[in-house]
């Protein structure tokens, strides 16, 4: 296996563009899923970079580039791995590149929703092929036969009826003179080679030897720290901060104001710039500042609640609806109601917020850790009214990202520093920093009604979601955000269903959260689907199935899981099963879960993961990432909730906001559909069915109903 | 976060990392974790809560796992500290090579406290068992939820550890 390196190295595409010839694809986004494929080998020229998806040297040496940033979801390996099965090189013998962040050469590269692979799957495999039929024209040529005798494989062509073989590196020169075609011949999934098996991740030997860059890692020459006191209460204002003895802590340099915007609201600060991190917080723990909170000093998560209770009573916005919901419920004989409660949740990635930005007159230069490098280009570049390419995106490996680190007010902040300073500032969120600020995963209430008829199926159903709205915080879009009723299976056959919702304003500050949504509404709506199926007396998993009984994809999860758990298999006196399903971002997923009563006590003893996300790039991944899912979904589950006291997030550190931890983690198996349905999304889809299964498990062994996260696990 | 500031001038600091001794001025009460990254550019060591309470920044000295995190640099001398970037040459360790093997991290910010706890533990315990290993690997967290491989990986380097 090559070494695979963190930033992409400039020095390396010049000295080849000196040295000779080398064959470069790229492609021009056309939208979100479209591309054009261009041969960029003729355009080095100083100050333009390649910025190709390809790059094949004289010496056969292949560099394939990851072009979306690295979070832990894999992408890094999976990217190269789709161009490298229609570029037919051993992708064990490729050099791994992480792209720059240029949206004229890479499109769209934030990391949000799952989105990586399934927009990006038709594209690279056009990019690999493209290049493929280049090198195979150049082979053609030389042995003055027809492309359609040629065969590509590991590195090279080799001309069928003579047997004759050249190497890729030998054809970069005539294969660079030549036009890419837009319609390569693209192989037939039953003869992948790459795509579907379990390739191990080049990234990994670099995370296990401390090589890894992290934004935190980046150090510039006369660049400060700093450490930014904000205030505890979300809309907090300064009204004056004394910073002599701060300034008196060996190493501090500056005491500024500043602030950061956060979905349109300013918030305000005062930093600490010194010559170390240890200098700067120091320093900031000196720092006098008197603070205007306004009477968000008096908030409490209760009294959302209260507002959401009242709020569940009004008529709200109506989603989806077909039937009669309210005519049906109303003459039911056999009708049941709950409301569900899922709390603030905090992203808590392992690598705190941080960011380096250098602001001169002519330059703008960032370091650091984003899912989203080309939208740091765009607000700088609004921020500073400076041309975007003058702004120059250096991003790294993300420790965690979760959502987090796609909003823009860590750098917001950082940049004003760095204006202000007039050096290279970089910025370390402490873990109080970034517990308390949020913005967190909204809070939601979720009320659903519904009846069984005679026959015992469900006849109505109404699902109504409260909650904040993240694209509609201080005026920010107009329309609910897309997405805000993910997690509901509205595909489930209930003749009276109406799926509608109340949008509440609050000061809390809200943003996406690993699956967002879904990870609240899905807690709710499969939990009520399991009271629903106990109240027809019908086996839950089963009652799903004949409710989706036209729907060959959950069909086919829900009968995986149920086989693989040994689901109509009854459990022990002691062990308790439960079952819930999810769509998200593409995939289909059954997950059932396994709780044992061991001691006297309740364990989540084991998690059966069914998923089907279209053809499988790296299965070694979509285990990888169902795994996280389960562990996370389970800490929001019944570890940690971020909760409001006096104006306050309650929460200060890992000792307070808990994680799941290696002792109580239980067995997660995962199961892959084979499909060859188009790739969808892995990152996020375990998450939402895992805190349903798991309660609805609760309940099958102890007849006690959950309907607020997070429980305590020890009082059940 | 008013509170007591502690103004005393910077000192020089005799430290042992890697079996390479280094001198490095400081403030007493600077975490070793900050001067490893800082002062000595070994980055690997990561901070992630400051309170020792998840591991990230978990070096071996005299071959105890520590939270470098709350070590001040002071109580750091005359002791042998050992990074992730000295626990061997090219990720030679049983338990790195456990750690590939097994594809344990995902995003990869905590692992370098992960296997410097791992390895401190089999350093002690070659054969741990179940509990052990759950004990020995309290307060070492992992947001992204790689728990059910780093089981499968400290397993696994445990078996080669016992054979050899």
């Amino acid at each position: 296996m090559k070494t695979t390196t963190n930033l992409p190295r400039r020095d390396f595409i010049k000295l080849s563009a000196i040295s000779g010839a080398f064959l470069a694809v790229g492609f021009v986004p056309l939208g979100e899923k479209e591309s054009k494929i261009v041969n960029l080998s003729k355009t080095a020229t100083p100050g333009n970079e390649l910025n190709p998806f390809v790059f094949i040297g004289t010496d056969g040496k292949v560099v394939l580039y990851n072009h979306r940033p690295e979070m832990g979801q894999g992408t890094f390996q999976a990217i190269p791995m789709i161009i490298a099965e229609e570029l037919e090189v051993d992708i064990n013998d490729i050099e791994i590149r992480q792209s720059p962040a240029d949206e004229h050469k890479y499109g769209d590269q934030m990391v949000v929703g799952s989105r990586s692979i399934r927009n990006n799957f038709n594209n690279m495999r056009k990019m690999g092929a493209a290049a493929r039929e280049m090198l195979m024209q150049a082979a053609a040529k030389r042995f003055h036969s027809d492309v359609s005798e040629c065969e590509a494989k590991n590195g090279y062509i080799t001309h069928v009826s003579s047997g004759r073989k050249i190497s890729y590196g030998v054809l970069v020169r005539d294969a660079s003179e030549l036009e890419p075609s837009n319609s390569p011949a693209l192989k037939d999934p039953s003869q992948f080679s790459v795509i579907g098996k379990s390739v191990p991740r080049m990234d990994i030997p670099l995370k296990t030897n401390g090589e890894a860059k992290f934004g935190i890692d980046h150090q510039v020459e006369g660049m400060l720290y700093a450490s930014v006191e904000r205030s505890p209460f979300f809309a907090g204002r300064v009204i004056d901060y004394f910073g002599e003895k701060a300034l008196q802590v060996p190493g501090v340099k500056y005491i500024f104001k500043t602030s950061r915007d956060v979905w349109g609201k300013k918030r305000e600060a005062v930093a600490v710039l010194a010559n170390s991190y240890w200098a700067a917080v120091k320093g900031r723990k000196a720092l006098e500042i008197m603070w205007h909170n306004g009477d968000l000093k008096n908030w409490t998560t209760e009294e959302i609640w209260i507002d959401y209770y009242k709020a569940s009573k009004e008529e709200g916005t109506t989603f989806e609806e077909k039937g009669d919901f309210e005519n049906i419920f109303d003459k039911s004989a056999n009708k049941i109601e709950a409301y569900y409660e899922t709390p603030y949740q905090a992203h808590a990635p392992m690598e705190p917020m941080n960011a380096m930005v250098s602001v001169t007159e002519d330059k703008i230069e960032f370091w650091g850790s984003t899912q989203n490098p080309n939208g740091i280009r765009s607000h700088l570049a609004e921020k500073f009214g400076m041309h975007p390419d003058k702004i120059i995106i250096n991003y790294t490996f993300m420790g965690g990202g979760f959502g987090r680190r796609s909003l823009m007010d860590v750098v917001d902040e950082v940049a004003d520093l760095s204006a202000q300073a007039g050096v290279p500032v970089k910025v370390i969120w402490t873990r109080e920093d970034d517990i308390g600020q949020g913005p967190f995963r909204a809070c939601s209430l979720n009320h659903l009604r519904g009846s069984i008829n005679a026959e015992g199926n469900a006849e109505c159903l109404d699902h109504k979601i409260i909650c904040q709205d993240i694209r509609n915080q201080s005026g920010y879009g107009k329309s609910p955000s897309s997405g805000i009723t993910g997690g509901v299976i509205t595909e489930y056959e209930i003749p009276n269903f109406r799926l509608n919702g109340v949008l509440r304003k609050h000061h809390i500050p809200i943003t996406y959260w690993r699956s967002v949504y879904h990870s609240t509404n899905c807690f709710a709506h499969e939990s009520f689907i399991d009271e629903m199926a106990h109240e027809a007396g019908k086996d839950p998993l089963d009652f799903r199935l004949v409710m989706l009984k036209n729907h060959y994809r959950y069909s086919q999860v829900l009968k995986l899981v149920a086989e693989k758990s040994d689901w109509y298999k009854t459990p022990d006196e002691n062990t308790g099963r439960g079952v819930a399903i999810v769509e998200r971002s593409g995939s289909f997923v059954a997950l059932v879960a396994e709780v044992k009563r061991i001691e006297g006590k309740i364990v989540p003893y084991k998690f059966t993961v069914a998923i089907d996300c279209g053809i499988v790039i790296n299965p070694d991944t979509v285990v990888a990432q169902s795994e996280g899912c389960v562990v996370m979904g389970l800490t929001a589950a019944y570890k940690s909730a971020i909760t409001i006291e006096e104006g306050r997030v309650a929460q200060t550190n890992f000792d307070k906001f808990k994680l799941m931890e290696l002792y109580e983690t239980p067995q997660v198996n995962v199961h892959i559909v084979q499909s060859n349905e188009a790739p969808e999304g892995v990152g996020e889809a375990a998450l939402p069915p895992t805190a349903p299964a798991l309660t609805n498990a609760i309940f099958s062994l102890t007849g006690k109903r959950i309907r607020r996260l997070p429980f305590k696990l020890d009082e059940v | 976060m008013n509170g007591f500031v502690n103004y005393n001038t910077m000192g020089f600091y005799k430290l042992t990392v890697n079996g390479q001794l280094h001198s490095v001025e400081a403030d007493p009460d600077t975490p070793l974790l900050w001067v490893l990254r800082d002062n000595l550019g070994l980055t690997g060591t990561k901070f992630s809560c400051g309170i020792a309470q998840c591991g990230a920044c978990t070096v071996q000295i005299n071959g105890d796992p520590v939270r470098s995190c709350v070590m001040p640099v002071s109580s750091a001398i005359n002791s042998k500290i050992v990074t992730i970037e000295g626990l061997s040459i090219a990720n030679s360790h049983p338990v790195q090579k456990a750690w590939i093997e097994e594809q344990v991290p995902q995003c990869g910010y905590c692992h370098s406290g992960q296997i410097m706890a791992a390895a401190a533990l089999l350093e002690k315990n070659a054969n741990p068992s179940d509990e052990e290993i759950h004990n020995g690997m309290r307060g070492v967290l992992c947001r992204c939820g790689t728990y059910p491989r780093v089981m499968k990986a400290i397993r696994k380097a445990s078996a080669k550890i016992s054979k050899s």
